[in-house]
This record gives C-alpha cells, sequence and structure tokens, in this order.
C-alpha cells in the first residue's frame, strides 16, 4: 500500500474510533437517560483544547505565534487523562445550570445557548485558546514514545484508539446493562415514577451527564492528538447534531446499533459525499453533507425511530407468580405498540 | 450620558427586531406547542426572497411586505408538509425539536449552496438621522421602530379581542377541549403558522437592514436571541416576549457600549440563564409543561 492510502485508512480509522466514542457518550445522556444535551459539541472540544494545552507547553515555546491559557508538556496519557477530567467537571458545571428544575425544552435551550456562548468566548478572548485561528501543533505521542518510521507512529496511535473504543465499550455495556442504567432507563421513560419509588431523578440525569461530558472529553483528545489542530469553525453547535443523527439512526440506548450509526453518519455520509462522481464547489459539499445528515435523521424519525439496531427491550420473570410468562409477554405486546 | 443615551436607542432598535421575531416564535409555540428550531431558516429565507426583489428594483419596504408573506407561505408549507405530518404521526417532544432542527440544517444549507458563503447588502439609504433625546436614529431605524409597535398592537389586539385570537388561546390552554368545543383546530393552528412566518420576514428584512450585511447563515444565528428573548419573558406569552426583547436588546447593546462589544450577545445569555434559575418557566409563562403538540 502506498503511503498515502496508509494515512488515508488510519485517518478514517481514528474518526471512526473518535466518532463512536463520542456517540456513546452522547447515547448515555439522550440515548439512555433521554437528556438532550444540545450543547455536546462543547464537552468535546473542551477535551481536546484541554489534552492540547497539556502536551504543547507554555504558548511562549512555539515562537509566540499562538496563545493560550497554561501550556505544560506533560507525558503521554496524562493530557487524554486530563481531558477526561475537563470534560466531567464542565459537564458537572453546565449540568448544575441546566438540568435543576427546568421543563426539558427549555433546559434543552439553555444547553444550545451554552454552546453558543462558549464558541463566542473562545473565539473573542484570543488569549484563551487562540481565538479564530485556534490551536495547532500538538504532537501525536506516539512520535516521541516510539522510534519507528512515522507510518509505524501512526499505526501505534490508530490502535491506541481502537483500544480506547474497545475499553469505552466494555464500560458502557457494564454501566448501561447494570442495575444502575436500569434506573437511567427508568429516568429516561418516566421520571415521576422512578422519584416516587425514592430515587432522586435530577441525580442519575446528572450522574449520566457527568459520564457523558468525560467521554466526549476523551474523544476530543484522541481527534487533536491526531489531526494536530483544533479551532472553533470545528464545533459551531449544530456539530452537535451529528452525533444525534448518530445515535437516532443506530437506535438510541442500543451502545451496538449507536456504534453503526457513529460511523455510518459521522464518517460515512462525508466519505459518501467526497467521491461523488461530479465535481462541486467545496462549500456546496459542506452543504450537502448538512443536507444528507438532516435528510438521514427525518427519514429515520418517520420510518424507524427505534433506529437500525433497536434498544433490547428486557423482560424480566416475576417469581411469585404462577402465571407471569403469560404476564410478560401480554404486557410487551401492549407496549409493543409505543413509539420511541 | 451620550453614550448610554445613544446605547438606549441602539438597544431600542434591536428590541424592535426581536420583539417581531420572538412575538412570531412564541406565538405559534403557544398554539402548537412546537418548539420550531427552523425559525432561523424562514428568517434566512424571506431576508433573501426580499433581496431578490430589492434588487431587481422594488422598494425595500415593499420587499419586506412581500418578503414576509413568503416567509408565511413557507412557514404554513413546513408544517403541512413536515411538522404536521410528524405529530399526527405520534412523535414525542424530544423527537420533535429534533425534527425541527433538521429541518432547520436542510434549509439552511440549501439556501447556502445556492447563495454560496458570501454576504450580501440591501439596495436601500438609511435615511436622515434623527437627535431623539441624544439618541441617534436613522430614518430607517425609526420606521423599523413604528412596525414593531403597530406589530405588537396588532397581535394585541387580536389576540385578546377577535374570536381567531380567542381560538388561539383557547389551543393554547387546553387543545383537545379547544377542539370538542368546535373551534376549528387544523385552521387556526395554519393561522398561527402563516402569523409567524409573517413576522419572521419581517423580522429577518429588519434585521438585514440593521447588521447591513447577511449571509446564509445570518438567521440561524439571530434565532438563538430570538429563543432568548422568548424563554426570558416565559414561551407562549406574547408579552413576555416583548418584555424579554426588550430585556435582551437593552442589555446587548448597552454591554456593547460600555464593556466589550464582542461579548455582547454573551451577556444576554448570561442574563437569560440566570432568570431562568429564579423563574424556570420564565417571567411571564403561564402554560402547563403537560401539553402535548397540536398539528
Amino acid at each position: 500500500m502506498s503511503a498515502a492510502t496508509q494515512l488515508y485508512l488510519a485517518t478514517v480509522s481514528v474518526y471512526i474510533c473518535v466518532n463512536v466514542i463520542a456517540s456513546w457518550a452522547l447515547d448515555i445522556q439522550f440515548g439512555v437517560t433521554g437528556v438532550l444535551n444540545f450543547s455536546f459539541v462543547v464537552f468535546q472540544a473542551a477535551g481536546a483544547y484541554t489534552a492540547a494545552i497539556l502536551s504543547l507547553g507554555p504558548s511562549s515555546s512555539s515562537g509566540g505565534f499562538q496563545r493560550y491559557v497554561g501550556g505544560w508538556r506533560l507525558p503521554f496519557p496524562v493530557p487524554i487523562i486530563g481531558a477526561m477530567v475537563v470534560g466531567a467537571v464542565l459537564a458537572g458545571v453546565v449540568g448544575l445550570v441546566s438540568l435543576r428544575r427546568l421543563r426539558s425544552d427549555y433546559q434543552a435551550m439553555v444547553m444550545l445557548v451554552v454552546s453558543v456562548i462558549a464558541t463566542i468566548v473562545a473565539e473573542s478572548q484570543t488569549g484563551l485558546v487562540n481565538g479564530v485561528a485556534g490551536i495547532s501543533l500538538v504532537a501525536n505521542p506516539m512520535v516521541s514514545l516510539i522510534h519507528a518510521t512515522r507510518q509505524t507512529q501512526i499505526w501505534i496511535f490508530v490502535l491506541f484508539c481502537v483500544f480506547c473504543m474497545a475499553l469505552v465499550g466494555v464500560v458502557m455495556y457494564a454501566t448501561v446493562y447494570s442495575p444502575f442504567g436500569r434506573v437511567l432507563r427508568a429516568v429516561r421513560e418516566n421520571d415521576r415514577a422512578i422519584e416516587a419509588l425514592g430515587r432522586n431523578a435530577n441525580r442519575h440525569r446528572m450522574q449520566a451527564f457527568v459520564i457523558g461530558g468525560a467521554l466526549a472529553g476523551l474523544s476530543g483528545a484522541l481527534l487533536v492528538e491526531f489531526i494536530g489542530a483544533w479551532a472553533p469553525n470545528g464545533w459551531f453547535y449544530p456539530e452537535t447534531f451529528v452525533f444525534f443523527t448518530a445515535v437516532i439512526v443506530g437506535g438510541r440506548g442500543s451502545l451496538t446499533g449507536v456504534a453503526v450509526g457513529a460511523a455510518l453518519v459521522g464518517v460515512g455520509v462525508q466519505q459518501a459525499v467526497e467521491y461523488l462522481p461530479i465535481t462541486l464547489n467545496p462549500s456546496v459539499i459542506a452543504s450537502l453533507e448538512w443536507i444528507i445528515t438532516g435528510i438521514l435523521t427525518l427519514v429515520f424519525l418517520w420510518t424507524r425511530p427505534q433506529g437500525l439496531l433497536p434498544e433490547r427491550r428486557r423482560r424480566f420473570p416475576t417469581p411469585w407468580r404462577s402465571d407471569a410468562p403469560e404476564l410478560a409477554e401480554r404486557s410487551a405486546a401492549t407496549k409493543g405498540d409505543e413509539r420511541g | 450620558m451620550g453614550v448610554l443615551m445613544s446605547a438606549i436607542g441602539f438597544g431600542i432598535v434591536t428590541a424592535s427586531i426581536l420583539a417581531v421575531s420572538s412575538v412570531g416564535f412564541t406565538l405559534q409555540f403557544s398554539v402548537t406547542n412546537v418548539f420550531n428550531l427552523s425559525f432561523g431558516s424562514v428568517m434566512t429565507g424571506t431576508g433573501f426572497i426580499a433581496y431578490a426583489l430589492n434588487t431587481s428594483g422594488v422598494s425595500i419596504w415593499a420587499s419586506m411586505a412581500i418578503g414576509a408573506l413568503c416567509g408565511g407561505v413557507i412557514s404554513v408549507a413546513l408544517n403541512w408538509l413536515i411538522f404536521g405530518r410528524f405529530i399526527r404521526h405520534g412523535i414525542s417532544r424530544f423527537g420533535m425539536v429534533i425534527v425541527t432542527i433538521a429541518t432547520g440544517l436542510i434549509c439552511d444549507n440549501t439556501i447556502q449552496a445556492f447563495v454560496g458563503p458570501t454576504f450580501y447588502a440591501y439596495n436601500a439609504q438609511p435615511g436622515k438621522a434623527f437627535n431623539l433625546a441624544g439618541m441617534l436614529l436613522t430614518g430607517q431605524e425609526l420606521i423599523i421602530i413604528v412596525i414593531a409597535a403597530v406589530m405588537m398592537t396588532a397581535t394585541h389586539v387580536g389576540l385578546k379581542s377577535t374570536r381567531l385570537g380567542a381560538a388561539m388561546r383557547g389551543l393554547s390552554v387546553n387543545a383537545s377541549l379547544a377542539r370538542a368545543c368546535g373551534v376549528p383546530t387544523r385552521r387556526v393552528v395554519a393561522v398561527a403558522w402563516f402569523a409567524s412566518g409573517v413576522m419572521a420576514g419581517i423580522g429577518s428584512v429588519a434585521l438585514f437592514l440593521d447588521t447591513s450585511t447577511f449571509a446564509a447563515t445570518t438567521g440561524s444565528q439571530f434565532l438563538i436571541m430570538v429563543i432568548a428573548a422568548a424563554v426570558l419573558g416565559g414561551v407562549g406569552s406574547a408579552e413576555g416576549a416583548v418584555v424579554g426583547a426588550l430585556v435582551v436588546g437593552l442589555a446587548t447593546e448597552i454591554t456593547a457600549a460600555y464593556w466589550n462589544p464582542e461579548l455582547k450577545d454573551v451577556v444576554a445569555f448570561v442574563v437569560l440563564i440566570l432568570v431562568l434559575l429564579v423563574r424556570p418557566q420564565g417571567m411571564f409563562s403561564q402554560l402547563s409543561s403537560e401539553r402535548t403538540a397540536v398539528g
């Protein structure tokens, strides 16, 4: 394989891993717990900026052509862990403000507004994360870690991304299909019922929000270490919508489904548009991607709101009833008519 | 004092534009209970229709009127083609928010694909400047303020003292009861979408005149301000939207004059978040959160 093909394949692989992690992060917030987090991309951006600042060193070291707060040169896994911590803390702060006692649609609007505020602040306060130009020259950690050819270093980073995705997958399965995950789904389905059973719905929303924030930070950190740069025009508030489409197309609440959706929507649509047999103006290509994403969402919400691979409906036998299996069947049959 | 008065002047202009737009947004929400995030795209669309008329020789105010009517038609068409169908299909409230965002993205990017990433400007003269107690306003800005005042009064009178207004208020309180009382729901809903589109059209031409240049994304960027004004007042309350627009308009322009013009929108949004922390339902809303969408 030529070097260019290898780089292309490696890039697509990293994008798939990053999108799958990010979509899982949104899935635990929106798919499992039912929080419409319209500021999702902000947490990814926060992770990316954190990882960049923690690995670039002080801003004077790069000749002063970019300015940002702080700046440390920390060894390999630390910037990524830092990104997760910042993502989680930021989610905690935003959650404290927006998840309190607001109506669900007001919550969504507050988060949308948070996303816009974050972009304006990042763009106008140039000393914070280098304004509109963004931060660049972030090094791939494998370059200093492993003595090998550039190709090998890139593939080792791809393997690391796959490893992270697998790890997140294991943690997500353990969380979502545990009793804790069941409570989260109950919050989504009926928060009043769960409060009547003595659970604090807001606290559980907050937990899901923070877990999602940490994973979003991780996805941003991996992406920035691979592509090397991060700027505000990569995380305008509509970008969040790509992850929503991924979750809806895949099947909200279903981990395998969301992974498939993330690969199809986050990477597949973009690649498909790139390979169109007609030559188009670059700005038209960008518009076309958005139009396709929007149409995909509408089509799926209309024809298959449960997604490609729907969340499994779990049935529990009630051992103290002799007619238990029949009862479960019957209640499942009546519930089958409901739309998600 | 001079700085403050001129900031208040700009604030009133911004508030007028915001008031028309957010009353349109909130009126349609109160009747149909659809949080319409494609409102910004309707604004952009009508802005460009007015631009096409304006560059072919029609005066800007006539372009605004025709654009507004087109906005009403576009808005009704969106409800007829997409939103109403999804509601009758039985979609959840979460789902409906996502449907309107998707529609907005499709519309915005279709416009963008045709007009490109460049900026446009109307062919209109700002007119002679007037000095009103220290507020320097152009003739154009005064006309915008008058149009907004007339629209607000008309909406208020229409809602409070016509049968149609009563039907709208009835739908916003209890849709199924209104239907049982013989209110022609579908027709009233269509009128609400039409009115919302007309106000989007007037708001967008006024906005694009005020900002002097505009692009395919201007409407959707402004939508966040419209939502801030509407939510601040309490979504569904027309009076609240006007007060919300005044607060947002004055807060942004006074920030721009005294502190940092780049952060003026941030201040408006922070005000919104603070108000919601104290009054989660907004300043004036009396709507319950248990309503379902009507299409």
